[in-house]
């Protein structure tokens, strides 16, 4: 596995864990506040950066001891052309999910905070599915 | 006109191989690259901007066309 994959790997587990401990903080968001509702929700994004940032270091720590040799990330062209295609996928299925989000808000009535929950975890399944391309890509 | 897909081979392969068995490591610190594109370029998978295929050929002292090249 090369350093790409690996870091691809370790966003997105940062990204699916902090989703995950949103979900399971959320599970009452009908009988919270807005301001508890974003409270979690800031604290998740807050808490998936750290979280990314500590498993890249983790999984090229583990990486280095496995191999026992330093591997050095280097961005080139080809990996900007694959940083271009996965930015093009999560801008697309983000802003697909937000005009849903606004659409079905108005349709159904929804609360506002369904819809704060719908477009943060919209954001997290794209930024998802575009690593997911990434890994794909660099397969 | 050219509307049809063409595919662009090299010979990164056998010139490196020629030139003192150099690594793909070695190629890709030359040309300021990771080795993952080096290994998608010589497996065709991907095709290098003019300006590293440049930066390839000189790696091996070779005309462009000497080291990528079209096949019909």
């Amino acid at each position: 596995m090369n350093i790409k994959i690996r870091n691809t790997f370790a966003e997105i587990t940062g990204a699916s864990l902090a989703m995950i401990w949103m979900w399971l903080n959320l599970t009452e968001a009908s009988l919270m506040t807005i301001q508890a509702v974003s409270k979690v929700l800031a604290q998740g994004i807050g808490g998936s950066i750290i979280l990314i940032i500590a498993l890249h270091i983790i999984f090229n720590i583990l990486s280095s001891i496995i191999t026992g040799q330093y591997e050095e990330d280097i961005d080139d062209e080809r990996d900007k052309i694959f940083e271009l295609y996965a930015l093009q996928v999560s801008s697309a299925i983000f802003g697909i999910s937000i005009v849903a989000t606004l659409v079905l808000l108005g349709w159904f009535n929804l609360t506002i905070i369904s819809g704060l929950i719908a477009i943060t975890f919209s954001g997290f399944i794209a930024s998802i599915l575009s690593l997911l391309l990434k890994i794909y890509l660099y397969r | 006109m050219l509307k049809k897909k063409i595919q662009i081979e090299n010979m990164v392969r056998k010139l490196r191989f020629n030139n003192n068995e150099m690594t793909q490591q070695q190629l890709a610190e030359e040309v300021g690259v990771s080795r993952q594109t080096i290994v998608a370029i010589e497996k065709y998978k991907y095709t290098p901007s003019l300006d590293l295929a440049f930066k390839i050929a000189l790696a091996f002292d070779r005309e462009i066309q000497e080291v990528f090249f079209i096949t019909q």
